[in-house]
């Protein structure tokens, strides 16, 4: 059992007692969550709330004939029962603003949101719903790619011919000619599915009107500003007169950020009955209304040399965006190019179309997009450098674009820590020894496998602004509040902005309060997506704390007569730097602030942008102010008679930049490499004509604790040029190399290259029996 | 529909409750005693976000109905601290990362103190083993296994 | 959920009287684990729910020498994997207990309503199976008992009359030298529920095995008995290529199921697989050997 280990890095400066900047500490929310005292959206109880329920389709296409909302309306204790009718005419989405509160006229998913019914309690609301009478007419189904792109194919929505949601085609460099002079090309097809976000806690909000009529939302989300604007443009009402207050966010993954109904027929309720209104999806609805990832079949080529350098790459991206297109544009972009800025290649080709089906909406989820294009490109080089005779780390190494250099597609890597991570993960494994060990001949046989990964900590593409504005208020007793938009939703946000502050000011950790993100008070901010926040704002944080800092000198600055350049902060009070027992605590500089001629209290604003630009219309640009890294290497137990895959050891390098708190990091990676593990092995939606026929935990089943080893890992701090100390974003990073270091372990075990996920006993027992077929043929 | 008066004691308070007969222990625990630690997290008795201690044994409230635990003793999350003083389970998973979104999480806690009173020193097989009727999905489990280990060490030094 | 009246009997004779009284739309509940889900998700809407909780009859677990262990309806899956006598007597059966389900379940969920509800991916119906184990039912009309295999007719329906409850489960004395084996099978290690499950009871001298139940669940609507891989195996000195064999035999002889969960064919695979296994694990021999081409 590992200890804890508790050190203060050297060279964090001025020297703090309280900084626990690089320390291993507990989250600033955890105490209220072991308590059971942490309210989450589903836990709030507004006097006079009603309780909302939604009424979903049955069919993943249809007319909606007609809707007899008279007996539910009937019903004693059901105050509202809404249609598309009710619902505004405005639609929503986030690029496309194709979806509509409550389906008018047609349904295109099955599950969409058809209607909404606000009662006294939750059993009168679900009584309610059966009693809704909906005629529909159904129409023709498309639910595969392939239907869609058929070119007789009815449309999914009127207007968009093809049903294409987006296309991407770039090309750079001379790719023919690179490939013609490659020694080695190779060209497979890979299949990934879609993984549901599987958050704790399901997805959950309370609207109410204020008494000035104003409509106010705690909601679980991941981005307060960015609900706010979408609830206030679709229900037609101005951003000021709508408030978001986030709840305690049970996981978010992805999943919480636009692309849910949730809120705007919570909204919608609220301001039809004009009372507060609980809308909180079980798990059943939840896995219905929740955007899973979005599903892509890829076929990579790439050419390398005799040394395994890639010289040219070319891809061809199909992916679905289900129903409506949400984030699954954005997911395929990255897909269609991120993993180029990995290595050295100028060669690229790649052209990447997003499908319109009737399956259920696809969208964000951790990864976005890096995982699907990262499972087939570590799995494409592992396969090649077989080929070359070659070690695929040896591959890896040899193809990474180091830190100073600028990527193919104008990314400027500030700073790179793959190849130590590479190092750290394939050490730690056992690579060298496992692999050249003589393979067991009994029925379980080992292997290993490893991959690399290349993420973004930040994203400018969202909309030309990827800053963050930090309030740092300090009240009369000395501690601060630190008011900010980002979220935390688990990964420990509101810690890294309270030790930010906390080592900028010289407090201890608990005087510091971060106040949950709430729109009527806090700067507006994009939020948490993209691994932004820690460099964002964790970099807004240094910004205002400093000049909270600067204030307090200059307050003390006059109350001693010195100059602010003489004073120092720590240990909770300012001092003259050579006369320390000269000094005055935050308190008393607080209320010297306030109680005075022109006095006023200390509140400060800080706010940071990175300099990074919006690509141009060939996707050129630096649009992230850091990189990110990490690699794994893990061992598997392939079982030749049962087909099932164990994943025996797991181990993660993270180049997280600066590990403010080592443990907020390795949770970070766990949590990341458990998701990529579900991905890999054991995580499948399926559906039945278009519905999803194992909506729960029962049939759909994500990793319980006796499903995985002991997740290892460990931390490489490549110390960023931007980054707040150094750090960078850490959260995604580590779900992008699990589930093809699984497949190439799987490979290395039983000589068996799965190419479609997930690795399911069935298609391991297949390959199996295939290859051995095979070799009988060529006996 | 019959209602039914439920006497029972929740972490050491006596409660007498009316209540209707399909009134589940969970929303009896989360509604009519605002006891909202305990939490709701699927429909099919898998994810133990509600797992609560019914005579100091961990069961789903979710998959009970209240009017089964008249006479008898529960323990939610909120009665595992002594004041401001927290449970060694509560304080090492605050301690080892064993929480992030923090959902799970009482229901972690209250079965790990049943495994903890049968098995007060496990091996890691056999917390994962004794915590396999509970989710997570942030942590991948590693820092709670951590966290319950720990505990049980501070608890057996109390001995 | 829906709405329903609760009741609670003292006695066997009063619970069977409200059976025989109410109707149709009526349910007994034990632990309720099984009943709950059914009920949340308004597949099931019983108008009345008969608790038997407070019926002291179907408590307790004991030993005779002439009928073997008599395990209370009421037991628990955790009551049974912890009883001494259970150990002693029957080890296979507390161990298979140890497994159902989760530690949660195993608190509140009774071996009497695992086996009324007759859900087929559960665990107890199969290894009761091989034990020989029979069923105690009570009513106003008195007792009768019934053996599992009469007992459980179909996925979902048991042979209990309407006015009819489970009394206690019997387990007669196993012969010297008597060991089990029960074996649960998840298709991966995240699954909740065993796709195929074989239960084995076989009395051995060295690797000769002189008698043998075998079992299968989970993977067929109801548990199936295999006489003929019994048949086959006794009498026979057992070998990894005789413990192949026998899993042939039950592979050949069950009719699988088909469904989301996994195809016939791989139900049929797995059982063999896991039969090969569980003959090898109770006769100390390697699974590495024996492996079909």
């Amino acid at each position: 059992m590992k200890p804890l280990a508790k050190a203060v890095p050297e060279g964090v400066q001025p020297a703090q007692p309280h900084s626990t900047l690089g320390v291993e500490i507990p989250q600033v929310t955890a105490r209220a969550k072991v308590l059971g005292r942490a309210m989450y959206a589903g836990d709030i109880k507004v006097a006079g709330m009603l309780h909302g329920k939604v009424l979903r389709s049955p069919y993943p296409h249809a007319r909606i004939v007609s809707i007899d909302t008279s007996a539910a309306r009937a019903l004693p204790g059901v105050k509202a029962v809404l249609t598309g009718d009710d619902a505004p005419a405005q639609l929503w989405g986030v690029h496309h603003k194709e979806r509509a509160v409550l389906a008018k006229g047609v349904v295109r998913y099955c599950g969409e949101e058809v209607a909404a019914v606000a009662a006294l309690t939750e059993e009168i609301a679900r009584d309610a719903l059966d009693l809704i009478q909906v005629e529909y007419e159904e129409l023709p189904a498309i639910l595969s790619i392939d239907e869609s792109m058929d070119g007789e194919a009815p449309t999914v929505h009127p207007g968009r011919e093809n049903n294409v949601g987006h296309e991407i085609r770039f090309e750079r460099g001379d790719v023919d000619a690179a490939f013609a002079s490659a020694h080695l090309v190779h060209e497979a097809t890979y299949q990934t599915h879609s993984q549901y976000p599987g958050y704790m806690e399901p997805m959950a909000t309370v609207a109410a009107l204020d008494p000035d009529g104003r409509l106010v939302l705690w909601t679980s989300t991941q981005a307060v500003n960015l609900v706010r604007m979408q609830v206030a443009a679709t229900l037609g009402l101005p951003v000021s007169r709508v408030r978001v207050i986030q709840a305690t966010t049970g996981g978010g993954f992805g999943g919480k950020i636009v692309e849910d109904d949730n809120q705007l027929v919570a909204g919608l309720l609220a301001l039809k009955t004009k009372r507060p209104v609980r809308l909180v999806n079980n798990r059943l609805e939840d896995f219905q209304a929740c955007c899973a990832s979005v599903p892509e079949r890829i076929t990579l080529r790439l050419g390398m040399d005799r040394e395994g350098l890639i010289v040219a790459k070319e891809v061809r991206i199909l992916a679905e965006c289900g129903a409506y297109a949400g984030l699954a544009g954005d997911v395929m972009h990255v897909s269609a190019m991120r993993s180029d800025n990995m290595h050295r290649n100028g060669n690229v080709r790649s052209h990447a179309t997003l499908y319109y089906t009737n399956n259920p909406p696809r969208g964000a989820f951790r990864g976005f997009g890096g995982t699907q294009m990262l499972f087939a490109l570590n799995s494409h080089i592992h396969v090649m450098a077989g080929k070359l005779g070659l070690d695929p780390v040896e591959v890896h190494r040899r193809n990474v674009l180091p830190a100073g250099e600028v990527s193919v597609h104008g990314w400027q890597i500030g700073s790179n820590g793959l190849v130590e991570c590479i190092e750290q993960a394939t050490e730690a494994i056992g690579w060298a020894a496992k692999r050249s060990a003589p393979k067991a001949a009994g029925v379980k046989r080992r292997g290993v496998g490893m991959a690399a990964a290349m993420h973004v900590s930040g994203n400018r593409t969202i909309g030309n602004w990827d800053g963050s504005t930090v309030v740092v208020k300090i009240n009369e007793d000395g501690r601060v509040n630190v008011i900010s938009g980002e979220c935390d939703m688990g990964q420990g946000a509101s810690t890294m902005l309270s030790q930010i502050v906390a080592h900028e000011l010289g407090l201890p950790l608990a005087d510091v309060h971060v106040v949950p993100p709430d729109t009527d008070v806090a700067p507006v901010a994009v939020g948490t997506l993209a691994s932004r926040v820690t460099m964002s704002g964790g970099n807004a944080a240094i910004v205002a704390g400093r000049k909270a800092r600067d204030e307090l000198f200059a307050l003390a600055a006059l109350r001693w007569e010195v100059e602010p350049s003489a004073l120092s902060i720590g240990g909770g009070a300012v001092f003259v730097t050579d006369r320390p027992e000269q000094r005055a605590t935050l308190a008393e500089l607080a209320r010297q602030a306030v109680w005075r001629h022109g006095g006023g209290g200390i509140q400060v604003s800080g706010t940071w942008d990175p300099k990074t630009v919006m690509h141009d219309d060939q996707l050129y640009g630096n649009i992230a102010p850091a990189y990110s890294y990490a690699a794994q290497a893990v061992e598997v137990e392939v079982d030749c008679e049962t087909g099932r895959v164990t994943v025996l050891d797991s181990y993660v390098a993270d180049d997280c930049g600066k590990a403010l708190n080592p443990i907020a990091v390795h949770g970070q990676s766990n949590g990341a490499a458990a998701q990529a593990i579900g991905w890999a092995l054991y995580e499948q939606l399926h559906y039945e004509n278009g519905r999803l026929a194992n909506g729960n935990f029962a049939d759909y089943t994500l990793p319980t604790a006796d499903a995985l080893p002991e997740l290892r890992g460990g931390l490489v701090e490549s110390n960023d040029p931007n980054g707040p100390y150094g750090a960078k974003g850490a959260s995604e990073t580590a779900i992008l190399p699990g589930a093809p270091a699984i497949a190439n372990a799987v490979e290395d075990a039983v000589g068996v290259r799965i190419t479609e996920l997930p690795i399911t006993p069935e298609k391991v027992l297949a390959a199996l029996r295939a290859r051995k077929e095979e070799g009988a043929a060529h006996a | 529909m019959s209602t039914h008066r439920i006497e029972c004691t929740v972490n050491g308070e006596a409660h007498s409750v009316e209540v209707p007969a399909r009134r589940l222990l969970a929303d009896f625990l989360r509604d009519d005693l605002h006891l909202t630690g305990t939490k709701r997290g699927c429909e099919t008795g898998i994810c133990g976000a509600c797992s609560v201690l019914l005579d100091g044994e961990v069961v789903k409230s979710c998959l009970m109905l209240a009017v089964q635990v008249n006479g008898r003793e529960l323990t939610t999350i909120e009665g595992l601290a002594e004041g401001d003083e927290l449970h060694p389970l509560q304080k090492n998973f605050m301690q080892c990362g064993g929480l992030q979104c923090g959902y799970c999480t009482p229901g972690f806690i209250m079965a790990s103190c049943d495994l903890l009173k049968n098995n007060p020193r496990p091996s890691c097989d056999e917390v994962r083993h004794g915590l396999s009727g509970n989710l997570c999905r942030c942590t991948g489990y590693t820092q709670i296994v951590e966290s319950v280990l720990h505990a049980a060490e501070e608890m057996n030094h109390g001995d | 959920m829906r709405e329903f009246d609760w009741l609670e009997p003292a006695s066997v004779e009063e619970a069977s009287r409200m059976l025989a009284d109410l109707g149709d739309e009526v349910r007994v509940i034990a632990g309720g684990t099984a009943l709950m889900l059914g009920m949340r998700q308004r597949m099931l809407a019983p108008t009345h729910l008969i608790s038997v909780a407070k019926i002291e009859r179907l408590r307790g677990i004991g030993f005779d020498a002439a009928q073997g262990l008599r395990i209370g309806a009421l037991a628990r899956h955790s009551d049974v994997a912890r009883s001494p006598l259970v150990q002693q007597h029957a080890p296979v059966l507390a161990s298979m207990a140890a497994r159902v389900a989760n530690p949660q379940v195993r608190n509140q969920g009774t071996i009497g309503g695992n086996l009324c509800y007759a859900d087929p991916s559960t665990d107890p119906p199969g290894c009761l199976m091989a034990l020989d184990a029979q069923v105690v039912l009570g009513s106003v009309r008195g007792e009768r008992v019934l053996s599992i295999e009469e007992f459980l007719v179909d996925y979902y329906v048991t042979a209990l009359e309407p006015d009819e409850i489970v009394l206690e489960i019997r387990v007669p004395p196993l012969a010297a030298g008597t060991e089990g084996v029960y074996s649960r099978f998840l298709r991966t290690a995240a699954e909740h529920r065993p796709l195929a499950s074989v239960a084995l009871v076989a009395r051995r001298e060295g690797a000769l095995c002189r008698e043998a139940r075998i079992a299968v669940g989970a993977s067929t609507p109801i548990p199936t008995r295999l006489r003929c891989a019994e048949t086959f195996l006794e009498g026979r000195s057992v070998t990894p290529e005789v413990a192949a064999e026998v899993a042939d035999i039950v592979a050949q002889d069950i009719t699988p199921v088909e469904d989301l969960r996994g195809s016939a064919d791989f139900r049929r695979d797995m059982v063999r697989a896991v039969a090969r296994r569980t003959v090898a694990e109770l006769f100390g021999l390697s699974i590495d050997q024996g492996v079909p081409a």
